[in-house]
C-alpha cells in the first residue's frame, strides 16, 4: 500500500484527469497557507486571539493542545467552516474572503477529516467517494468510480464499496473519510482529531494512512494527541492554549526541551 | 460457507429459557405472567367478544345500508351526473374514465415494482373497482355503459402492466411525470370545454362525492410537500436579505440587514398554523372575493379556493415537520458536503433533504393522512363531498331515511379509514425500505 505514483505521461490515471482540470490561481508559492493574526469570536468570546503563521508545501503540521483551546476553530478557518473576523488568510495564493466562488474554489483544494467521520448514511461508500468528484469538478461516474476504487485499494477496504457507513466499523468509516476527501485531490489535507472517536485497535490503521499520505508530500494539518505519530511525521508541531499559539518548533524541541511551562505541564499530563 | 463447522460464537451460549419457547409458552410468558397479568387477560377478551359480538350483529343485522345502496354512485361522483349538473347529455363516462386512467398509471407502477405492496394494492384496488360492476341495481338504475366501465378496470390494470414491461414507459419517474399530466387531463375532461362534443362543461359547483375528497387530497398532498420544502429552506434561510442603509446625518449611516425571505416564511407558517382551517376556510370563502377583481377565475370557483387554503395550511404544518427533520441532522453532515466544496444548494438537495425528509416520514404522512381527512370540511361552502352529499340527502328525505345518518357515516368512516390505513402501511414499508440500508448501525 503505497499512496505515492510517480507521474507516468503514458499511464494515465482519472486522478490526473481532475489534475489537470484544477486552474492554478497564481504562481505556485512554497507557502500554501499564510495566517496573519487570525481573531475568531463566537458571541463575545475570544476563541482565537491572533494567529500568525506560514504552512509551507508538502509540510506535516501537528497541532495539540488542551480542549477548547481553539484548535477545531483554527483549522475551520482555513476553509471557511468557521469565518474568522480580523486578520488574513490566504490559501493557495487565494485571499479568504466572503466571495462564495473564492470559497469554493478553496475548498475543493483542501481537504478535511473530521472526528466524527461524517460520512453520509444515506449514500453508499463509493457514492459518498465519487459524489464530489462528479458534481464539482464534472467527472464521469465511470472515472470517478475508478478513481475511487484506487483510494479505496489505497485505503485498504476495497471490498467494503457497496456497503453504507452504518455497516463498518468506526477505523474502517475514517478511512473512507479519508478517501472522499482525497477524491477530490486537495492540496491540502485537515484533520480534526482523526481518530479521538476510535477504539484503539482502529487508531493505528488510521494513523498509516496518514503516515502514508504524508510520505507522498501531502501539505497535511492534523490536530491530534497521538504523540507517538507526531514524533515521526511531523515537521512542525504547534501548542494550542487560550486561542494562541503557546508554543511552535520541531517534534524534537517540543518533546524534549519544550520552551513554555504550558507546553511542558501539558505534555506531562498526556504522555 | 459450511453449516458443520463448529461456530465459536456458540461456545457456551445456551438455549433460551424454556418459558418463552412454543405456543404455551409464548401465552405463558406475555398473557398470564401472574396473577395481575392473568386478570388483564381475562377481562381484555371479555370486552373484545362483547365488542365483536355487538359489532358484528349491529352491521350484519340490525344495520340497514339501503341509505348507501339508494345513493350509490352519488357517493362517488356527488350530483355530477344530473340533469342540473350535465342537462343534455351523459356525463358519467367523465369520472369513469379518470379513474381508468389511474388504475392504468397504477397497473405500470406495478410492472415497474414488480411483486410485493405495489402489485398488491394495485391488484386489489382494480378488483374491487371492477367488481362493483356486478352491483345488484336494476338495468334502469345501473345500465350496461357503467357496468362495462367499471370492469374495464381490472384490463386497464394488465394494460398498465403490460406498458410498463414491453414499453419505455418503465420509470417511477415517467410514470410520475404521467400520473400528474393525467391529473390535469383529468380536471380538464371533468370540467368539460365549451363547444366540444360530447365534453359539455360541468360546472365545478356541482362537483361533488368521494371524487372531491380525492382530487383535494391528492392535488393537496402533491403540491403541499413542494410548498412545505421551500417553505422550510426558507425559514432557515439568512440570505437574500434586503441591506438598508439609512444616513443619520453626518457620514454616519444606520446598517440593517432584514432577512426578508426568512420573515415572509415565519409570517407565512405562523399564520397558517395559527388558524383554524374551518376559519381559513370561511375567509377564502367571504374575504378572499372581496379582495379579489371581480369576475377573476376565483371568485368564480369556491372549490379552487379551498383547494388553495387547504394545500397552504398543509404546506405550513409540511414546512415545519420538514424543519424538524433538518435540525435534527448532525450538523457535520452539512459541513462536511461544503468541505467537499459541494455547494450550498447541491448540499440541500444530494446531502440535507433526503436524510431530513426520510427522518421525518412518519410525520409527513401524517400530515397527508390529516389533509385527506380535512377534505371533508369544504363542506361548508356547499360542496356535496362524500359526508355531506349523505348527510344532506338524509335530510332532504327525512321521513325516508330519518335514522340512516349512522349507517351513512360509518360507511363513510370505514371507506376513510381503508384509504388512511393504506397510506400508513406505505409509508411504514417506504421507511423500512430507506432505513433498512443506511441505518443498520447508527
Ligand atoms: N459554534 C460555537 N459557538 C460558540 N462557541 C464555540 C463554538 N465553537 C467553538 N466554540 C468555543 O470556542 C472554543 C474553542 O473551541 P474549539 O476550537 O472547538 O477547541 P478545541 O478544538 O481546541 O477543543 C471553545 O471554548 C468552544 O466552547
Ligand atoms: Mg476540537
Amino acid at each position: 500500500m503505497k499512496l505515492i505514483r510517480r507521474k507516468d505521461p503514458e499511464s494515465r490515471s482519472p486522478l490526473d484527469e481532475i489534475a489537470d482540470t484544477r486552474g492554478e490561481a497564481t504562481e505556485p508559492s512554497d507557502e500554501i497557507i499564510i495566517c496573519r493574526d487570525i481573531h475568531k469570536w463566537f458571541g463575545d468570546f475570544h476563541a482565537l486571539r491572533g494567529i500568525t503563521t506560514t504552512v509551507r508545501r508538502s509540510e506535516v503540521v501537528v497541532v495539540f493542545g488542551p480542549s477548547g483551546s481553539g484548535k477545531s476553530t483554527f483549522i475551520r478557518t482555513i476553509n471557511r467552516l468557521d469565518e474568522h473576523q480580523r486578520g488574513e488568510i490566504i490559501v493557495d495564493g487565494r485571499t479568504l474572503s466572503n466571495d462564495v466562488r473564492n470559497i469554493d474554489a478553496i475548498r475543493r483544494e483542501v481537504g478535511m477529516v473530521f472526528q466524527s467521520f461524517n460520512l453520509f448514511p444515506h449514500l453508499t461508500v463509493l457514492r459518498n467517494i465519487t459524489l464530489a468528484p462528479m458534481k464539482v469538478r464534472r467527472l464521469t461516474g465511470d472515472q470517478a468510480e475508478e478513481a475511487a476504487m484506487d483510494l479505496l485499494v489505497r485505503v485498504g477496504i476495497p471490498e467494503q464499496a457497496h456497503k453504507f457507513p452504518g455497516e463498518l466499523s468506526g477505523g474502517q468509516q475514517q478511512r473512507v473519510a479519508i478517501a472522499r476527501a482525497l477524491a477530490m485531490q486537495p492540496k491540502i489535507m485537515l484533520f480534526d482529531e482523526p481518530t479521538s472517536a476510535l477504539d484503539p485497535e482502529m487508531i493505528k490503521e488510521v494513523l498509516d494512512v496518514m503516515r502514508e499520505m504524508a510520505g507522498t508530500g501531502m501539505t497535511m494539518i492534523c490536530v491530534t494527541h497521538e504523540m507517538g505519530f507526531a514524533r515521526e511525521v511531523a515537521d512542525r508541531m504547534m501548542m494550542f492554549d487560550l486561542g494562541r499559539i503557546m508554543e511552535e518548533g520541531p517534534p524534537e524541541q517540543i518533546f524534549d526541551d519544550p520552551q513554555s511551562e504550558r507546553t511542558k505541564l501539558f505534555l506531562s499530563q498526556i504522555l | 460457507m459450511t453449516v458443520s463447522q463448529p461456530n465459536p460464537a456458540a461456545e457456551g451460549a445456551l438455549p433460551p429459557p424454556r418459558a418463552e419457547r412454543g405456543v404455551i409458552g409464548w401465552l405463558r410468558f406475555n398473557l398470564f405472567k401472574d396473577w395481575r397479568s392473568s386478570l388483564l387477560t381475562v377481562v381484555a377478551a371479555i370486552a373484545v367478544v362483547f365488542a365483536l359480538f355487538y359489532g358484528l350483529r349491529w352491521i350484519f343485522v340490525q344495520a340497514d345500508w339501503g341509505v348507501v345502496a339508494e345513493l350509490g354512485g352519488r357517493i362517488a361522483i356527488g350530483n355530477y351526473n344530473t340533469v342540473d349538473s350535465c342537462a343534455s347529455q351523459n356525463c358519467f363516462w367523465r369520472p369513469q374514465a379518470v379513474l381508468i386512467g389511474f388504475v392504468l398509471i397504477l397497473g405500470m407502477a406495478w410492472g415497474v415494482a414488480g411483486k410485493g405492496m405495489t402489485r398488491n394494492i394495485a391488484i386489489g384496488a382494480a378488483t374491487v373497482i371492477s367488481l362493483f360492476a356486478f352491483l345488484p341495481y336494476s338495468w334502469e338504475e345501473m345500465g350496461m355503459d357503467v357496468r362495462l366501465l367499471l370492469a374495464a378496470n381490472l384490463p386497464a390494470l394488465g394494460v398498465g402492466w403490460l406498458l410498463a414491461r414491453y414499453t419505455p414507459l418503465s420509470t417511477y419517474l415517467r410514470i410520475s411525470l404521467l400520473a400528474v399530466a393525467w391529473f390535469v387531463v383529468s380536471m380538464v375532461l371533468l370540467r368539460g370545454i365549451t363547444g366540444a362534443p360530447g365534453l359539455q362543461p360541468v360546472s365545478v359547483n356541482n362537483w361533488g362525492g368521494f371524487m372531491v375528497n380525492l382530487i383535494l387530497a391528492v392535488g393537496g398532498i402533491a403540491l403541499s410537500l413542494p410548498i412545505g420544502i421551500l417553505l422550510a429552506l426558507g425559514r432557515r434561510s439568512r440570505s437574500p436579505v434586503v441591506r438598508l442603509r439609512i444616513p443619520l446625518g453626518n457620514l454616519r449611516k444606520l446598517k440593517l440587514s432584514l432577512p426578508i425571505v426568512k420573515w415572509l416564511c415565519i409570517a407565512f407558517i405562523e399564520l397558517f398554523r395559527g388558524v383554524p382551517l374551518l376559519a381559513l376556510l370561511f375567509l377564502s370563502q367571504y374575504l378572499l372575493p372581496l379582495a379579489l377583481p371581480e369576475g377573476f377565475f376565483l371568485t368564480r370557483i369556491p372549490l379552487l379556493r379551498t383547494a388553495i387554503v387547504i394545500t397552504l395550511f398543509s404546506a405550513a404544518y409540511m414546512a415545519e415537520n420538514v424543519r424538524g427533520g433538518i435540525q435534527g441532522l448532525h450538523p457535520g453532515q452539512a459541513e462536511a458536503a461544503r468541505a467537499l466544496g459541494l455547494s450550498g444548494i447541491r448540499t440541500i438537495r444530494l446531502i440535507t433533504l433526503p436524510q431530513a425528509l426520510r427522518n421525518v416520514i412518519p410525520a409527513i404522512v401524517g400530515q397527508f393522512i390529516s389533509l385527506f381527512k380535512d377534505t371533508t370540511l369544504v363542506y361548508i361552502i356547499g360542496v356535496l363531498e362524500v359526508v355531506e352529499i349523505g348527510r344532506s340527502f338524509i335530510q332532504g328525505n327525512i321521513q325516508i331515511w330519518g335514522g340512516a345518518d349512522k349507517e351513512y357515516f360509518i360507511f363513510v368512516a370505514a371507506i376513510f379509514w381503508i384509504f388512511t390505513f393504506g397510506m400508513s402501511r406505505i409509508s411504514r414499508r417506504v421507511e423500512e425500505r430507506l432505513g433498512s440500508d443506511s441505518r443498520a448501525r447508527n
